[in-house]
């Protein structure tokens, strides 16, 4: 039954990973996207010159969080990498287990006093170890989605800043405005990117 | 439920077939599984799927333990073949997995590491066994490219693999062929389509026509013994092969 419940319990952490994975791959999207954006600006700015000093800093402030973003995101999907390898070294432990099972069912006396022999050193062993190796990447998982969403916070920040900047900008001020607008609105969707993220992995917590 | 059952006796030399299994969904095609005792050494001889091990395992647990097999033998590559190969692992880790040499980077993909297994040359390869010695012989192209039958010189006995097999009717649970023409009806489909190769057929038919065989045992079907293993050999050796079903 235990067996059962871990082949199961496998199978619906592996499928929470993808979904993990999918919107890690999103967010990794976006943040391409900000880096181009915030590149733009810092030509805007440039173009603007006097009139848009503050917008400038702020452009360069946007750029650097992309890169941080880009290079957060990259280690997170390392993270689900490891995962997935654990998760899928649990389903053949699971396999195995199942088909001990069944052996155990299947055999007369002296068979089944072997297979429980087996039985026990692998419940002490492979099985519990995978089962710590999986929290420990869930632990780590957890405090990296934290920290990304916390520089997200920042990102944001930025982008409203950004956008009280452009209005001191003179001519270039409609410009800088939609760009700010577009800076927003990109790092509104990482952050709801992010709170999906943040329920998938609550998901196998609950 | 599988049973084994004891088609060979010699003193501490012993042949066990496991067959036959009823409760098997009908899903999954029916093996033979033979595990060969030699003074206290023992090979198991294409060990099956994953998925029949739980039948296989408990068969042999009636008569021997099967912690103690030390030696596995795999005809070819096929699922139905050696799949549970990790199985039987996880109760002896020092098993030794002897196949063809072609295979040695697949089969770990099932089980086993570096130390598990030992290719076999294509020209075959004697198998020591308690005080015996068993031969790997050559049966390449019938049907897999790396193929191998194994020969018992003492209990003169042929595993042939897939050569001889028949895809026997429910009901259908002899353990020996009992009447020749009405079994080969069953085997001859597969024979036509399975085994792609002429030439590889006639040097298979000569080969073992040199051999002193009282038995030939298929992975699937029943066995062939005494005069219809001859019977086999000619009805193979006339046979159109490497053909689609008409």
């Amino acid at each position: 039954m235990d067996n059962l419940r871990t082949a199961g319990e496998s199978g619906n952490e592996l499928r929470r990973i993808v979904r993990i994975n999918e919107e890690i791959k999103s967010v990794v999207a976006t943040a391409f996207k900000i880096n181009l954006m915030a590149m733009n600006a810092i030509f805007l700015a440039k173009r603007a010159g006097q009139s848009a000093l503050g917008f400038g800093v702020l452009s360069n402030e946007l750029r650097r969080f992309a890169t941080d973003l880009q290079q957060q995101m990259s280690t997170l999907r390392e993270t689900t990498y490891g995962s997935v390898s654990t998760v899928t070294s649990l389903l053949k432990q699971a396999r195995t287990s199942r088909i001990l099972n069944r052996t155990r069912k299947e055999s007369d006396p002296a068979g089944r006093v072997i297979v429980d022999q087996l039985l026990r050193q692998r419940d002490l062993s492979t099985l519990a170890r995978s089962k710590e190796q999986l929290a420990a990447l869930n632990r780590r998982l957890s405090q990296m989605i934290a920290d990304t969403t916390q520089l997200v916070e920042l990102g944001s920040v930025l982008a409203r800043s950004a956008k009280i900047e452009a209005a001191y900008g003179g001519g270039f001020s409609a410009s800088l405005m939609q760009v700010s607008s577009d800076f927003e609105r990109t790092i509104g969707d990482i952050q709801h990117s992010l709170e999906k993220l943040t329920k998938h992995h609550g998901d196998s917590r609950a | 439920m599988k049973t084994a059952r004891v088609i060979f006796e010699d003193g501490a030399h012993k042949w066990l077939a496991i067959v036959r299994d009823s409760t098997r969904p009908e899903f999954i095609i029916d093996t033979n599984e033979y595990l060969v005792i030699s003074d206290g050494d023992a090979i198991l001889l294409d060990p099956g799927g994953a998925e029949i091990f739980p039948a296989v395992f408990s068969a042999i647990s009636t008569s021997f333990d099967p912690r103690r097999i030390n030696k596995i033998f795999s005809s070819h590559q096929d699922p139905d073949v050696i799949s549970s190969l990790a199985m039987w692992l996880e109760f002896n880790p020092e098993i030794k997995c002897y196949l063809s040499w072609m295979w040695q980077g697949f089969i770990p993909h099932f089980g086993g590491g570096a130390d598990t297994f030992v290719p076999i040359p294509d020209n075959g390869m004697d198998i020591v066994l308690g005080s015996q010695r068993m031969q790997a012989i050559p049966a390449h192209y019938l049907h897999s490219s790396g193929n191998l039958n194994f020969y018992d010189p003492k209990a003169k006995i042929l595993f042939s693999g897939d050569v001889g097999a028949a895809l026997l009717p429910p009901g259908d649970d002899n353990l020996f062929v009992e009447n020749f023409d009405q079994h080969i009806r069953h085997a001859e489909a597969f024979h036509r389509r399975w085994m792609g190769s002429e030439k590889a057929k006639r040097d298979w038919c000569t080969r073992v026509s040199g051999l002193d065989i009282e038995m030939m045992c298929p992975q699937h079907g029943a066995i062939y013994r005494g005069a219809d293993v001859r019977r086999f050999i000619d009805w193979f050796s006339r046979l159109d092969i490497g053909v689609l079903k008409s």
